[in-house]
């Protein structure tokens, strides 16, 4: 079970990693269609196309800052309210597994979440940062209920 | 693993960002071609104000590709530091 586990968090960090990579170029991007914005709507007087892509560069960066930096601490706070052990046995294997396997999808859907919002703003669509959020609060939500659910399940099949 | 998804990922990034940098480039150009455009005209016929917003068009255009070209990189530089390891 410890193998198993061991597997399939190493494939969840290895996409974590190459997810944050990616996540890093299209926030580039993002940025420099933003600016491509502000230039070509100063030339043709267009006020309001000029504020409308500061305002999303800014949305940009704040995105980038809380992809990087928020989103880690957030599942790192969860994750350690996930109890891993609930008993002894199988059981308790069980438990460390999921609670692994729950912490590090979690985490994944999370940036998920933050790298389509960058891909829209990158090709310069709306940065839909509000849709970032509310994904991320269904991580969380789901990683309230699984930190309830896994005691639970020791209780009911089982403990020492 | 998933090195090989990440270089193409990479690559069409990198041909996207050359794509947008000289397009920024061409814009700023037209942009500043206009501008001095509409100086030209404006000192021509004695029109003041126009010529003076042309002017001040001109700046905020460069101004506007020089904080593309070098506050973006910086950006990026930035978030590279503050890339996380995996938080699990």
């Amino acid at each position: 079970m410890s193998e198993a586990s061991s597997i399939l968090l190493t494939f969840l960090r290895e996409a974590w990693i190459a997810l944050a990579g990616a996540f890093l170029a299209f926030t580039l991007l993002a940025g420099i269609a933003q600016m491509l914005r502000v230039s070509s709507a100063s030339v043709l007087g267009a006020n309001l196309w000029v504020w409308e892509a500061v305002s999303a560069l800014l949305s940009i960066v704040v995105l980038g800052l809380f992809a990087f930096l928020g989103i880690p601490q957030v599942v790192r706070a969860l994750q350690s309210s996930l109890p891993g052990t609930g008993g002894c046995g199988p059981i308790s294997e069980l438990g460390t597994l999921a609670s692994g396997l729950i912490g590090g999808l979690a985490a994944l859907r999370m940036l998920k979440a933050a790298f389509a919002s960058m891909l829209s703003a990158s090709i310069g669509g709306p940065s839909t940062f509000a849709n970032a959020l509310i994904e991320c609060g269904e991580a969380l939500f789901g990683m309230i209920l699984a930190s309830a659910a896994i005691p639970l399940a020791a209780f009911f099949l089982g403990t020492c | 693993m998933f090195d090989p998804i990440m270089e193409q990922i990479l690559a069409i990034a990198r041909d996207a960002w050359a794509f947008m940098a000289g397009l920024l480039v061409v814009v700023a150009l037209l942009g500043g071609l206009y501008y001095v455009l509409q100086g030209t005209a404006g000192a021509a016929f004695g029109a003041s104000r126009m010529t003076s917003m042309a002017i001040i068009g001109v700046v905020g255009l460069v101004i506007i590709v020089l904080f593309a070209f070098l506050f973006l990189p910086q950006i990026g530089e930035l978030l590279k530091n503050f890339q996380p390891k995996a938080p699990f």
